[in-house]
């Protein structure tokens, strides 16, 4: 393993948030089991004593998470002159199989901890713990999820070998190699920008409607979810190439690097942002129909929705004027 | 109505010094009366005061007023509606030394941040009510006894509380300024307070203007 700062950072905040989760899963485990507002009794009192104090616990964890996967993005990219065949973040999570299998699980870490920010806010703002039992209950189903992702990454950190010759973008984001990265990389330019503005229209839409009040978290959590995947193949397959005025390198994250002045970074922060806020809004919907929680869960919904509107104008914003800016030239070919 | 439901409080719960300072206490306390919680020191009186006043939870039982409960209410609902509805007047004023009279009584309600104009014409306005008007630039240290109580009641009063709690309030005030004070928390209840006083002391509760004694003992309640 190379011995690189931003490493031990990761298994830190890696360590810290399992051992964070772990306390607050015993807890978890009483609150959805035990828990009764009607009751007096001291076991009762002890657990709403205790909830603000988990609650914030597993806040600050989540937070470190969310923070954490844009430093294995850039630690995966900073190593990347270290590896013999390496030149982007690719080559390193390529270096031994755990690579991507972390990243992937500290994307869904990421997605659920923003859902269940919004569920901790929302139930923190009502005077009653109204959903006291579903914060928790899903708090349950992460921890196993985040202790996996600990153990995915510290086995790829750990099995780092600088003398082992990784393949790179330029072999996996390929239209002639094979697998997924490869189909997407092969998708017609055309194709992919159309295929984006044509979730990006609706999902839009939604999110303008949601900020609005109309209580449409449910609609636009899916369609933004929809548009993540396909801005996601809008990049790998027209964005990028933009990017590095050449029509046939389609990395991912070579857009990162200082030589392509980080751009990458104000796609992917926007997207994952706009992403994040949109799915809590429609994790937060279902509870609209209680009593009591109507007039929370719209106020909220306005919230997200807007900062997953502007999040979204801004990702948009800065893919057109990539390509836009550009030096490459592909009218008549690609158009 | 304030309603507390086998309520207990435990100091230093699980170690070898714990201590239970209010035990299974049961109690309905009317709105618009004076009520007088009597005991001696070490009964619990503090705590049960705090422990209606929002300033403590409870260890196990309910606290409801008006049928709602308060003692489980999250923090950030407990600190508003601490702040709202009960003015406290403690045992030893806990006067801000260094800042004036008017600059004590206005420092609760800047929380809830009306204009403060406003805020300084009900503050002198107060003053005026309990005789202090001509003190209002006064630092509190320079005050006597009495009118250090009365300063400690008009800031309780800043938030138009509907309950005002008071902690042995004549503790340190001789005889004259105790019956001051009594009559000070009579008007208080004709105007439509609900006023809850801990003393161990007969001028207070024996005064005409208690309505209802309840007595403490161990942490207990007793048949007064």
């Amino acid at each position: 393993m190379p011995v690189h700062p931003a490493i031990l950072a990761l298994i830190g905040v890696s360590l810290t948030v399992s051992a964070l989760l772990a306390l607050a899963g015993a807890f978890a485990i009483g609150v959805v089991r035990h828990w009764d507002l009607t009751s007096g009794s001291e076991r009762q009192l002890r657990l709403e004593r205790l909830t603000y104090l988990i609650a914030t616990l597993v806040a600050f964890a989540f937070v470190a998470e969310l923070i954490s996967l844009l430093l294995l993005v850039y630690t995966a990219e900073t190593l990347s002159d270290q590896f013999v065949g390496a030149m982007c973040a690719t080559g390193v999570l390529n270096a031994n199989p755990w690579g991507w299998p972390a990243l992937f699980l500290k994307i869904v870490v990421f997605f659920s901890g923003a859902a269940w920010l919004t569920l901790n806010r929302v139930d923190t703002r009502s005077r009653d713990y109204p959903l006291v039992r579903p914060k928790y209950a899903l708090l349950l189903g992460l921890v196993p999820l985040v202790w996996m992702e600990t153990g995915v990454l510290l086995r790829f950190l750990l099995n780092l070998d600088p003398a082992v010759i990784v393949s790179c973008c330029g072999a996996l984001f390929s239209p002639a190699g094979q697998g997924v990265a490869a189909e997407v990389s092969g998708i017609a330019p055309a194709w992919g920008l159309a295929l984006l503005y044509a979730a990006a229209l609706p999902t839009l839409a939604a999110a303008w409607w949601a900020r609005r009040g109309a209580g449409a978290g449910l609609p636009l959590a899916g369609l933004a979810l929809l548009h993540y995947v396909l801005a996601l193949v809008a990049v790998v397959s027209v964005i990028a190439l933009y990017v590095y005025e050449h029509p046939h390198h389609h990395c991912p994250f070579c857009v990162l690097k200082a030589g392509h002045h980080f751009i990458g970074y104000a796609l992917y922060v926007p997207l994952f942002a706009a992403t994040a806020w949109a799915l809590a809004s429609g994790v937060i919907a279902p509870w609209r129909t209680r009593p009591g929680l109507r007039a929370l869960v719209d106020a909220e919904t306005r919230r997200l929705a807007g900062r997953s509107l502007m999040a979204l104008l801004l990702f948009h914003a800065v893919a057109a004027w990539a390509m836009l800016s550009s030096g490459l030239r592909m009218a008549g070919v690609w158009w | 109505m304030i309603e507390l439901r086998g309520v207990g409080k435990v100091f230093n719960q699980g170690r070898h010094n714990q201590q239970w300072a209010v035990r299974d206490v049961s109690l309905r306390i009317e709105t618009g009366q004076l009520t007088c919680l009597r005991g001696p020191s070490g009964s619990g009186k503090t705590t049960l005061l705090a422990l209606i006043g929002c300033l403590a939870r409870p260890t196990l039982g309910r606290i409801l007023r008006d049928g709602e409960p308060l003692s489980g209410l999250p923090e950030r609902f407990m600190a508003e509606l601490r702040r709202r509805t009960f003015g406290f007047v403690f045992q030893r004023f806990n006067l801000i030394r260094g800042l004036s009279v008017l600059d004590n009584v206005m420092l609760p309600a800047y929380p809830e941040a009306p204009a403060h104009e406003e805020l300084r014409e009900r503050a002198l306005g107060l003053l005026r009510r309990f005789g202090l008007g001509n003190l209002a630039g006064q630092r509190v240290e320079w005050l006597s006894g009495g009118e250090a109580q009365r300063t400690a009641i008009c800031r309780a009063l800043i938030n138009r509380p509907a309950v005002l709690i008071a902690d042995e309030p004549t503790a340190n005030l001789d005889s004259r300024l105790s019956a001051e004070f009594m009559g000070i928390a009579a008007e208080l209840v004709a105007s439509g307070k609900t006023l809850i006083v801990s003393s161990h002391d007969p001028r207070v509760y024996e005064s005409p203007a208690v309505q209802r004694l309840v007595g403490l003992r161990d942490g207990r309640l007793e048949e007064a």
